[in-house]
């Protein structure tokens, strides 16, 4: 007797997870809510039991019965037993009436609803399981539904249709002070809980969640939270700059390409004219009574320039980059990179400017000043406009390059010569 | 990884039993591709156009190997500080063969040896002798000759110091560590050369290494660290006298506790700080000025946005030249003793990095992908000398991840919630983000203080400065940051960092009970003042 006292205490527990379940599946149907009794199927007494004969049912249709009720019996080739209810409610409808035998685990055999519910105005559900489809049989033990496969005690719940999976697991664990409260105090059930959207570790439902749910706070913002916290969960690794490496063994292993010794150099050239820079200068130091040094000039349109020139053809993704690849770390494809140039400066005579033959660069002062200029920050006040070997009007700009960087060149040359001729007044205001 | 078929590639080793162990799979989960050829196969799955080698055809440097000299670990790891002597317990248990290369000659690196351990023990000590001196009379005691004695003070600390050292290397030898007392280098990326302490040298190879050595302080140009007159934390912590004079260039969380120890034992201390505020970057600004305040009531003195030009210490005293940072009137100081305690720096030196083809960035730290590993991927780095708050907490989540990526293929450190304390007194303690970064961020917040003026424990306890402030969203209610200042903020603050891990709001922390009179009940009304009112205050 023994056995058959456990047998029905394990019924009891089987049909008491089956009533919650179905409690749960409730609330995905938001859509009908006349929709609200539930199928009552076929229970497994015993972890061996495929089939079982309903002797006789204990309450009638229509009739209410409240937790610990046996609702009916039922034989198997081994014993008789009861069936518990777990919970109250009403039985609606009988499918499979006394004296039916073998009937499968999990086929319907009833129907029930909530108590209080009005069971004239209760649909009743759908079969969700064709008797011919038990013939697939999982483990006796999964509740007696074999499409349930070896997951958490709700998953009856979660084969509703969910919209779109985005809802995470039933909360496993007690709910925190906040969100318990919140629940009883909006008068919220179980079923709301799992249509909320948990946004906490690992799934964990937050205040924020269920204020979300409850349209207190815009439904978007838990997640934004959440994605903020996941950011800062992980160290910063996007903008390492590797330091160039030691003269020693290091440097020999692995050369920097882009510095590679590249034999033959190129002179590329472009005349620019000055003379809206100039205007402009002559312009500000008149109304602001500033006075902006043409070196100025030249090296924010150089900074201007330098930016997002094209790669030099011969130009090979170095082992940082390529191990940043790797990493998933640096995924825009470089196309562009910024450059280093300063262009040499120095004024044609008209007669000699032809446009086209690039002249012999000659040094001058103005480079070195510029060079210089941009290694040391120290800003270099009050200088004469008139710098030696350049013009007011047309300059000539030239750059000696490898000759894989000719492209590169030109481009910046190019840029140099838009930003000073169209808007010079940009770089200082 | 262009070169992962040599790097994997398997000796031929003499009997089945090696075999089998140089095959246990510790890097299952690696998402990079790993070759592993079988010693019968030559390798095939090697990509086209690198060299397959030939499986019977022994490598120079397994030769050692099959003469018995060098045996291969599992796991090697460099450094024994907190990173490396966690790895080393946690790979222990893991079951990993592993041997831990440390150089001090006493385990637990600067944290226990010459930091946050002799620190404390400082820091405690002096704060009772400094509360008998000014505070035990108001409470009714009333002590007669306080004298301090501060060789045994520092005998106090080593104690305490050489008890946990000793500790860890009972669990090294609980959980199987060969600990080998000696400087390590690579000399491949698989083997590493020990210049061993007591004399003479070895090599040890793994299949793994994990690179942990830790920091070191960074030197201030222009001075040079004597550890006596010009020190660092770890001279500070060892002072055969306690200055007239002292000056702290750094008001950073080192600079201001070593400042309390010597400032609280009678030496008249000012901080010089660049920025603008004390505690370094990350400390709340509205705590910072409070923390500033309550340290200047204690004697303290502060230059913040003060730049030091330059130093002279040639003299009687050591001179410097400070300069306002936003140019304002040079000035020189001077004092006995000058701490400089501006930051630390990744301490690679000597490692040899380059014999492995490893990579630094541009302030020395080794470069890892986000599972730890450096460019060669059986070569792993964590703690001080690598990305990240230089924290001995953060480098022990660190370690444990490590050989949990090694043998697991997963681990799992949020960097998020890590928590920071100041141990002065007040301490100072915060965890998540604080109000500058939310603003300049963006980011909506609110705010919630409580007063440890208004909690029954710490006005029974006389010890009533500072607070508890939390920052939460406005509208979710979730906890953002918690910035504490006060009383056992050290402890307090591993509430908060429990509440950010779980994603606790501040509602869910003032619904917990909290025990009756106690200094937590603060923490616990900052929260409700956050979601809704603080009852006490």
């Amino acid at each position: 007797m023994a056995s058959f006292a456990t047998a029905t205490r394990l019924s009891a527990r089987l049909v008491g997870r089956r009533v919650a379940q179905d409690a749960a599946s409730r609330g995905f149907r938001t859509s009908t809510a006349s929709l609200a009794a539930q199928n009552f199927t076929m229970p497994a007494l015993s972890p061996t039991m495929t089939e079982g004969n309903i002797a006789t049912w204990k309450v009638k249709e229509g009739d209410s019965f409240s937790a610990g009720d046996v609702l009916l019996e039922i034989e198997t080739d081994k014993a008789s037993m009861d069936v518990e209810a777990q919970d109250d409610g009403i039985l609606m409808k009988i499918m499979q009436g006394d004296g039916s035998k073998n009937i499968q685990v999990g086929t319907r055999i009833g129907v029930i609803a909530e108590p209080g519910d009005d069971i004239s105005q209760l649909e009743i559900p759908a079969d969700e399981k064709k008797p011919s489809q038990s013939a697939k049989k999982d483990a006796p033990t999964e509740k007696g539904e074999p499409k349930q496969s070896a997951s958490s005690d709700s998953t009856g719940a979660q084969k509703q249709p969910r919209k779109s999976g985005e809802k995470a697991p039933p909360q496993k664990y007690p709910l925190y002070p906040s969100v318990a409260h919140l629940i009883k105090e909006n008068g919220l059930d179980e079923s709301a809980i799992s249509e909320m959207t948990p946004t906490g570790p690992a799934g964990r439902l937050l205040k924020g969640d269920v204020l979300a749910y409850l349209g207190t706070v815009p439904a978007s913002r838990p997640e934004e939270i959440m994605k903020r916290f996941n950011h800062n969960a992980h160290l910063d690794l996007s903008n390492i700059k590797i330091a160039a490496p030691k003269e020693t063994p290091k440097k020999a292993d692995k050369a920097p390409v882009k510095e590679a010794p590249v034999p033959e150099k190129q002179l590329v050239s472009l005349p620019v004219s000055l003379a809206a820079v100039i205007a402009v200068q002559a312009k500000m130091e008149e109304t602001l009574g500033t006075f902006i040094p043409l070196s100025t000039f030249l090296e924010r349109a150089a900074q201007v320039a330098n930016d997002a020139l094209p790669l030099p053809s011969n130009y090979k993704p170095t082992a940082d980059e390529l191990f940043n690849q790797v990493l998933g770390l640096d995924k825009v494809d470089r196309k562009a990179s910024r450059g280093r140039y300063l262009p040499q400066i120095a004024a044609l005579p008209p007669s000699n400017f032809t446009g086209v033959a690039p002249k012999p660069r000659v040094k001058l002062d103005i480079i070195d000043f510029l060079a210089s200029s941009t290694k040391t920050s120290t800003p270099k006040k009050r200088r004469t406009p008139a710098q030696p070997g350049m013009s007011t009007g047309t300059n000539f700009f030239s750059l000696t390059v490898p000759k894989d960087e000719e492209k590169r060149a030109k481009v910046f040359l190019q840029k140099m010569k838009t930003v000073l001729e169209s808007k010079p007044g940009n770089l200082v205001l | 990884m262009t070169s992962s078929c040599a790097n994997q590639s398997v000796p031929i080793l003499r009997s089945a039993h090696h075999i089998r162990h140089a095959f246990k799979p510790f890097n299952t989960a690696d998402r990079r591709p790993i070759i592993i050829p079988l010693p019968e196969l030559s390798s095939p799955s090697c990509r086209a156009g690198e060299e397959a080698m030939p499986a019977r055809q022994p490598l120079k440097h397994f030769t050692d190997e099959r003469d018995g000299s060098t045996e291969e670990k599992d796991l090697v790891i460099i450094g024994g500080g907190v990173a490396g002597y966690v790895a080393a317990i946690k790979a222990g248990q893991e079951g990993l063969k592993v041997a831990c290369i440390e150089k001090r000659g006493a385990l637990g690196g600067t944290c226990l040896n010459v930091g946050c351990i002799p620190s404390k023990s400082l820091l405690n000590n002096s704060h009772l002798y400094h509360q008998i001196l000014h505070d035990t009379k108001n409470r009714g005691i009333e002590v007669g000759d306080v004298k301090l004695n501060l060789e045994a003070m520092m005998k106090a600390k080593e104690t305490s110091v050489t008890g946990l050292t000793k500790g860890i290397e009972f669990l090294f030898k609980k959980n199987g560590v060969e600990y080998i007392k000696g400087t390590g280098s690579f000399i491949n990326e698989h083997e590493i050369k020990v210049a061993l302490n007591e004399g003479g040298e070895t090599s040890v190879k793994g299949k793994n290494i994990l690179i942990a050595t830790g920091s070191e302080a960074t030197p201030f140009p222009g001075l040079e660290i004597d550890e006596k007159r010009v020190i660092t934390s770890t001279g500070a912590l060892s002072l055969e006298k306690v200055p007239e004079k002292m000056i702290v260039i750094g008001g950073g969380i080192i600079g201001l506790e070593m400042g309390s120890v010597w400032s609280r034992l009678g030496a008249k201390v000012t901080v010089v700080e660049f920025l603008n505020q004390i505690g370094g970057p990350g400390m709340d600004t509205e705590i910072s000025k409070q923390a500033q305040k309550l340290l200047k009531k204690q004697g303290v003195e502060f230059k913040l946005g003060t730049k030091v030009v330059s130093g002279d210490q040639s003299g009687e005293t050591v001179k410097l030249e400070v300069d306002s940072a936003k140019g304002g009137k040079p000035e020189t100081l001077d004092a006995d003793v000058v701490l400089v305690a501006i930051g630390r720096r990744p301490y690679t030196s000597g490692l040899a990095l380059e014999n492995a083809g490893l990579e630094v960035d541009e302030r020395g730290r080794v470069v890892i992908d986000s599972e730890y590993r450096t460019k060669a991927s059986h070569i792993r780095c964590i703690g001080d000398v690598t990305f990240g708050p230089m924290l001995a907490h953060k480098a022990e989540e660190e370690a444990v991840a490590a050989i949990e990526y090694i043998k697991k293929g997963y681990g799992h450190v949020n960097y998020g919630v890590i928590p920071s304390v100041m141990y002065t007194h007040p301490e100072v303690a915060w965890v998540g983000q604080n109000e500058q970064e939310l603003k300049e961020k963006n980011i909506p917040y609110k705010i919630g203080t409580f007063p440890f003026s208004a909690n029954s424990r710490a006005k029974t306890n006389l010890d009533t400065d500072g607070m508890v402030k939390m920052l939460a969203d406005p509208e979710t209610d979730r906890l953002l940051g918690c910035h504490i200042i006060g009383p056992n903020a050290g402890e307090m603050i591993a509430e908060a960092t429990l509440a950010l891990e779980y994603g606790a709001s501040t509602e869910d922390i003032a619904r917990t009970c909290h025990a009756h009179p106690t200094l937590a009940e603060a923490f616990k009304e900052a929260a409700m003042a956050t979601y809704s009112k603080a009852i006490h205050f």
